[in-house]
């Protein structure tokens, strides 16, 4: 019989001044999910592990812990395809991260309720319901464009492994700002302004470094980080001027201007003159280095059939109102080129999705 | 052996503050026998920066530059990750949704373009793999590596989201260690290896969130004794490279790990020197790593 050692991150504040592991040895069986395996280990070996469950089909959002270091609902992922995947014998279960365990895999709830309330995660409506009796009514394409933000079911794995979130816990993470993009791009919703402000506090909503652990972790296909790009672009519609947006209309101008980004101007028109001023020492340390295109300071070069760019600007602006653009589906999906003789390194045929 | 040709997107950086990027890169890939030829009407990706202002635009400037590529009957060929994600992410959206294929052709006909979706897009890390292989080029090292603990930093849009990129498991990928390992090198793990450097939020979260995960990772890989960290991704070095004095003064530790862009780790393997790699351009000294080599 093929065995497999859980490794469980153990830790009573009562008791250990510590955290520690704990091994258990069990047999590896087909189909077991790595929440069957505590069950097995806590049943048979060692009644005092404890961590949080309930449905155990991936909808309750109970079970979220690190395995082998990455986030994910533990009644989700197989033994059999972790042990494969990992090319090992140990599965290592820790609790989330970038929140304070409580007990072993439980950890402090409190602090992700608080943040999450800082955003109002409640519909309010913006006028009361029809006169006739019936329901509050909307557009197909504007239900679409919260269809995927409504599943979150709160597990947090996408806040363990928030890159933004690691560096700083002020950060209100990707569940959170996911959870006020589901209320903001509501057309039904009329407490938009209140919520932007919230989320733009200290530009909390830019902090985001685009690392996408949280749609790469996401058990339901909520697409945190595209949300979060979603909520930056109706930002910059509700007229906020924030340093992304200034970033993202210097591109847009160089793309047009030049066709590429003039990185030596950049500092200066992201941050005006006390900008450049401080980042100087900066500039002239990469002028040592040899990495200045000095060019670029008097407009430098322009790619070829740059009036074919400035043709797209000018009909695509016009166009985009009516551009109705579909959110992706993204679940189970892998997007491989087409090419038949690659051969990958090591990807399980799930690509992560069981 | 299949042709090796391919249509070379350089990107921004590569064009700017990283030039040791786009000159190593056309020293290594011809000597690897691949053929690139440039992009010179290809605009900038967007960054991820149009594209939080304004998604169709963004759509369509990079459908022009997926277009340019099937233009010449070419696969497009990156060096960086960000441009990666982001012709990924319109060629997903444009090749599974048939009217805003559409939409994006009647803007790129005035133009005088179509985007026909008949163009891969790929990076200069996998067609190593891939294209060239690594029999090959173990059998082009001249020069191996073994005295060097190298740490692998992947940089977060060459794994990540996996419905866009999808070459290898973003939970635990092996590619740099595979090259690593065919130049000779010593792959070191580390905590930050599939971390992100911070870059995208520099100009609103400097020092609330950018230069602090800069100075974790650069740590990450100091901990366990690397010689240098080797990167795929042109922004990625910038931050690490470029930008760790800033993050060490935030931490108030000297760390001064190296930083290499990953052609120039293989151009050392296969018998270029140092300078004409670019490896004195860098911030933080390579004269351990030239030194060595020498």
């Amino acid at each position: 019989m093929e065995i497999f050692k859980l490794k469980v991150y153990r830790y009573d504040p009562t008791k250990d001044s510590e955290p520690y592991y704990r091994t258990y040895e069990l047999p590896v069986e087909k189909g077991m999910t790595v929440l069957a395996a505590l069950f097995k280990a806590k049943e048979e070996q060692d009644p005092t592990i404890s961590f949080r469950y309930n449905c155990r089909a991936a909808i309750c959002g109970s079970c979220a812990m690190r395995i082998n270091g990455h986030a994910t609902l533990a009644c989700k992922v197989q033994i059999t395809h972790l042990l494969e995947k990992y090319d090992t014998d140990t599965i290592t279960v820790d609790p989330i991260g970038n929140v304070k365990p409580l007990k072993d895999l439980i950890y402090d709830m409190d602090w992700l309720v608080d943040k999450l309330k800082r955003v109002k995660p409640w519909f309010i409506p913006k006028e009361p319901p029809p006169a006739d009796g019936t329901e509050y009514r909307q557009d197909p394409y504007d239900h679409h464009r919260i269809d995927f933000a409504s599943d979150c079911i709160l597990c947090a794995s996408c806040m363990s492994d928030c890159n933004a979130l690691k560096a700083n816990k002020d950060f209100l993470g990707p569940m959170v700002h996911s959870k006020a993009y589901r209320f903001i791009a509501d057309t039904r919703d009329g407490e938009k302004q209140e919520r932007f402000e919230a989320i733009l506090e200290d530009l909390n909503l830019e902090w985001c470094v685009r690392c996408v652990e949280c749609t790469t972790r996401c058990p339901k296909e909520v697409q945190p980080y595209e949300n979060i790009i979603r909520l930056r672009i109706m930002a910059a519609e509700a007229g906020y001027k924030t340093p992304g947006e200034i970033h993202a209309e210097i591109f847009e101008q160089d793309i047009y201007n030049r066709g590429l980004l003039n990185e030596m101007l950049l500092p200066m028109r992201q941050e005006g003159i006390l900008g450049a001023i401080k980042r100087a020492p900066f500039g002239i340390k990469m002028m040592l280095k040899g990495k200045v295109n000095y060019a670029d300071f008097f407009g430098g070069h322009k790619i070829k059939r740059l009036e074919e760019v400035q043709k797209i600007y000018e009909v695509a602006k016009q166009k985009e109102k009516e551009v109705k653009i579909k959110l992706p589906q993204i679940m189970g999906v892998i997007y491989e080129d087409k090419r038949k003789t690659r051969k990958r390194p090591n990807y399980a045929e799930t690509g992560g999705n069981e | 052996m299949a042709e090796l040709k391919y249509a070379f997107y350089t990107g921004c950086s590569a064009k700017g503050v990283a030039p040791e990027l786009y000159n190593s890169t056309k020293l290594v890939a011809d000597k690897l026998g691949m053929e690139l030829i440039e992009l010179e009407a290809a605009t900038c990706c967007g960054a991820g920066a149009v594209q939080e202002k304004d998604e169709f635009l963004a759509l369509t400037i990079n459908a022009r530059n997926l277009a340019l590529a099937e233009e010449l009957g070419l696969d497009l060929l990156t060096i960086c990750n960000t441009c990666t994600l982001m012709l990924r992410e319109t060629k997903f959206k444009l090749d599974n949704d048939p009217e805003l294929k559409e939409a994006v052709n009647e803007v790129l006909k005035e133009a005088g373009l179509e985007y026909k979706g008949t163009s891969e897009v790929t990076h200069f890390l996998w067609e190593v793999i891939d294209g060239v292989g690594l029999d090959r080029l173990k059998e082009m090292v001249v020069r191996p590596l073994k005295e060097f603990n190298i740490a692998p930093f992947y940089g977060c849009h060459i794994i990540r989201p996996p419905y866009l990129i999808g070459y290898e498991d973003p939970d635990n990928p092996k590619s740099i260690e595979m090259i690593i390992e065919a130049v000779g090198g010593n792959p070191v793990d580390h905590t930050a290896r599939l971390a992100c450097c911070g870059f995208h939020s520099f100009w609103s979260a400097e020092d609330k969130v950018t230069l602090r995960l800069t100075a974790m990772d650069a740590e990450s890989a100091k901990e366990e004794k690397a010689d240098f960290m080797v990167t795929p991704c042109p922004l990625c070095h910038t931050q690490l490279d470029a930008m760790q004095e800033e993050a060490e003064e935030r931490i108030g530790v000297k760390l001064g790990i190296p930083v290499l862009h990953l052609p120039q780790m293989i151009g050392l393997a296969i018998g270029f020197k140092p300078k004409e790699l670019g490896l004195e351009k860098h911030v933080i000294s390579t004269e351990e790593i030239i030194r060595k080599v020498a």
